[in-house]
């Protein structure tokens, strides 16, 4: 800092009408540093636009268009994979798949996690046998499930399903658990009925942990169902992230990446917004 | 009675998790043994038995173990270093928190798997797809849990040690970086996880070596048995090994 | 006060936690009979652990004693009697994820008033404690005191003959204990309930109370029976007369021995040793 002024009081005495214009530039640096400095979201936008630019630069110029292709390309090129035939039905099939999933998931889930919340032994007995399933790497029996579901939708959502239902049950079973004993105390104590601690006691209470854990099943149900639909090369979108892989076409590969890649953002900023709005007492 | 009943109630419940896991391998030895399941979907349990022990003397496994293991290592190593060392350099100041802290969740929100065929048009189906791939996705639990853990040492701490002397060096050394440690590890670990099932679901779906491919080969040729022999023996590793890091995230946990 | 008949007849009534012999053994209530007397605002103070809270769980029937009865008007006590006992906890026990007003309802929907009396009901307890204009808030946008309030209203639109505290001022700061206090006699000057109210505060038992009830450490029986005889609404300058002083003092020296004897007690504590934390 003390460099910087000497050096403009050294500008300053050789040429004037110079120093006048850096010191002007400097206030103006000045205030653009502490408006970005205030707004970190732009300088995120900003390191993001350099990214693309790179990628753009680095694509079109220097590598290899058989490998990589620039976004400029990718993006104006967007048409031509959704008129690949059979693209869009499969894209079509695929969000099918995540919302049935999705649905599945979440009914089973809530079903077994009341059973196993609400009834201490059970949850003592069935939780430790619930989080030794969750903790297995299921990826090892990916080939399994198509082999008993076919190459069809069924073992997809199946498989997504497995992904998705446990983050729910843990959730289910956690906002049951901790709810403040002396919430049912109280309300024991003015007369309530079985029926009534649980659809204004418990019922409201686990809502926000049930909503975490359906934006937790989302993610698993994006991870299973997309893995499902890369492992099947003959059908669906494995058989074309296929086809365009063995055709060394980047452009339509990344055009057809990003398309499901919007798709999972934008499941997942649905269920994400459900969250907030569910949670709003929290 | 509080303690009487709260040892019958432990020891209850462990016995209805044993009986349910019995049940179940009951149910599977008898469903293929008598009641005729089609052994080309469920092969029968004590083949499965046997062609895991055949397996294991015989060390079929080994290259395919050797490939997945270097891409893990490799992977592994990769993005532990990258994402502390940026976790801890985005961790600096405020500012710098705020620009990537969300930037890195966002891109973490979506699964990254997806990107494997770009990986793999780039790279080829060697294992320098799966490397890249293993350790990108792995990256960013790491480097969120290294942000998370540098940021949020108690300022307390900081001007305590400021006050005293202390040089950026020690600073470091002695305050944030214990301080930061459980944290860390609690990200290393998530990684380590996230970074095996990546190599192995890489491998599932385009490979040519490595464990997750060979599952998948038994898979095509329908050699049920052998399969699931495999599929244990990955699951039971997947297990010890996770068992490991959480044993050592612990350790690290209570010195610091 | 009139000389009433008894709403509350605690006969021989004790309670121990866990087994003798046991780690976790606490005999926390030892033999101990009271009536309590119709429209009357008993206080129980004693020192800590000296069992006084779980006189008042037997009372309200949240908890079976491990030996002696409790008859509630006339009839022994085999659970919780919604309909003529109500409590105000001093942890937080209103629902977070309802309106206060939501919450005075829901007591009211547990309790089985009918559904058209649920709003005037609702609106006439909210204005009794001061809450009218925050009846559309969540107790996590209110203070301490006000959630207390909330709790108060809640347990008042129950319209029940006796009314259980179990330290409900136990959480708040000094001033705003002191507002409450001043405001709940105004208000139980107006209706005719009995309370049972459990407290530390020396010069919340005097200022509220008809009678004290003084505890002797643990295990806790009854040591003495203190009668405050001062009319309600009692005025905030009885806090500074004569007569209270003297009562508080009284109330301190029975205390004092009790207390200094609850923190050394070398009775068992939950790993076997002695003394004091």
């Amino acid at each position: 800092m003390s460099s910087a002024h000497s050096s403009e009081i050294k500008s300053a005495a050789s040429a004037p009408a110079f120093a006048a214009r850096s010191s002007e530039d400097e206030s103006r640096l000045k205030l653009a540093r502490r408006f970005f400095f205030r707004h970190p979201g732009m300088v995120r936008l900003g390191i993001v636009i350099v990214i693309f630019i790179g990628w753009e630069i680095a694509a079109r110029w220097f590598m290899d268009p058989l490998f990589i292709s620039p976004p400029s390309r990718v993006f104006s090129s967007l048409g031509s994979v959704l008129d690949t035939s059979g693209v869009p039905a499969a894209l079509r099939i695929t969000f099918f798949e995540l919302a049935v999933a999705f649905l599945i998931a979440v009914t089973v889930g809530l079903v077994i996690g009341l059973a196993i919340g609400l009834q201490p032994f059970a949850r003592r007995s069935m939780m430790p046998i619930v989080l030794l399933v969750y903790g297995l790497p299921q990826i090892t029996i990916l080939p399994l499930f198509i082999l008993f579901f076919g190459i069809g939708p069924a073992s997809k959502i199946a498989f997504g399903v497995t992904h998705g239902v446990f983050p729910i049950v843990i959730t289910v079973v956690a906002g049951i658990q901790n709810l403040k004993p002396i919430l049912l105390t109280s309300a024991r104590s003015m007369g309530a009925s079985r029926w009534q601690l649980l659809r204004h006691v418990i019922f409201p209470h686990m809502i926000p942990s049930f909503f975490a854990g359906m934006r937790l099943g989302m993610s698993g149900v994006l991870l299973g169902v997309l893995l499902a639909e890369l492992y099947v090369s003959t059908a669906g979108i494995g058989y074309f992230t296929q086809m365009f892989t063995e055709n060394f076409d980047p452009t339509k590969l990344f055009g057809l990446i990003a398309m499901l890649a919007a798709m999972a953002i934008i499941l997942n900023e649905i269920v994400r917004r459900a969250e907030v709005r569910f949670s709003r007492w929290r | 009675m509080a303690r009487r009943s709260e040892r019958t109630r432990q020891l209850a419940s462990r016995t209805v998790q044993i009986a349910f896991l019995l049940a179940v391998l009951l149910l599977w030895y008898l469903a293929t043994t008598f009641w005729g399941v089609n052994r080309l979907l469920l092969p029968n349990p004590v083949e499965v038995w046997e062609q895991l022990m055949e397996v294991l003397r015989s060390g079929n496994y080994l290259p395919d173990l050797r490939v997945t293991a270097t891409e893990f290592v490799v992977a592994f190593l990769l993005s532990t270093t990258t994402g502390t060392v940026v976790g801890f350099f985005a961790s600096r100041s405020r500012f710098w928190t705020r620009v990537f802290e969300p930037l890195f969740a966002g891109i973490f929100s979506i699964p990254i798997i997806l990107f494997l065929p770009l990986y793999v048009l780039f790279f080829g189906l060697g294992l320098e797809s799966k490397i890249a791939l293993g350790a990108t996705i792995s990256f960013f639990p790491i480097v969120l849990a290294t942000i998370a853990g540098f940021s949020n040492v108690d300022r307390t701490l900081i001007t305590a040690a400021r006050s005293m002397g202390a040089s950026d060096w020690l600073l470091f050394r002695y305050v944030l970086l214990p301080a930061a440690l459980p944290v860390i590890l609690g990200g290393l670990r998530i990684g380590f996880t996230i970074c095996l099932l990546s190599i192995l679901g890489s491998e599932t779906i385009a490979s040519l070596a490595g464990l997750g491919h060979h599952i998948v080969e038994l898979a095509e040729n329908m050699e049920m048995s052998r399969m699931f022999a495999y599929i244990a023996f990955v699951v039971v590793m997947v297990a010890l090994l996770n068992a490991v890091v959480s044993h050592l995230e612990a350790r690290g946990r209570r010195r610091g | 006060m009139t000389a009433g008949d008894v709403a509350v007849r605690i006969k021989g009534v004790g309670h121990q936690f866990g087994e003798a012999g046991e780690t976790q053994y606490v005999r926390a209530l030892a033999d101990t009979s009271l009536d309590i007397l119709r429209g009357e605002l008993l206080c129980l103070i004693g020192p800590s652990g000296c069992g006084k809270s779980t006189l008042l769980n037997v009372v309200g029937g949240l908890m079976e004693p491990s030996s002696g009865s409790v008859e509630v008007s006339g009839h022994p006590l085999r659970g919780p009697r919604p309909s003529e006992i109500a409590f105000v906890f001093q942890e937080n026990a209103l629902f977070p994820w309802n309106t206060v007003e939501e919450n005075v309802r829901l007591g009211m929907l547990f309790q089985g008033v009918p559904k058209s009396e649920h709003e005037p009901r609702a609106r006439k307890s909210l204005e009794a404690v001061g809450l009218a204009d925050f009846a559309k808030h969540y107790p996590g946008q209110l203070s301490g005191g006000m959630r207390q309030r909330a709790a108060l209203a809640r347990a008042l639109a129950l319209q029940t003959g006796i009314l259980l505290m179990d330290e409900p001022f136990g959480a708040l700061d000094e001033q705003t204990r002191m507002i409450l206090g001043e405001d709940l006699s105004v208000l139980l000057s107006r209706t005719e309930k009995t309370i049972v109210f459990v407290t530390h505060s020396l010069g919340e038992a005097v200022f509220l109370a008809d009678r004290v009830a003084v505890f002797s450490a643990r295990p806790g029986s009854i040591k003495k029976i203190i009668k405050v005889d001062e009319p309600h609404p009692r005025n905030p300058s009885f806090v500074t007369s004569e007569k209270f002083t003297e009562l508080r003092n009284e109330l301190y020296a029975l205390l004092h021995d009790e207390i200094r004897k609850a923190v050394s007690e070398t009775a068992p504590t939950r790993n076997g040793a002695g003394g004091a934390a």
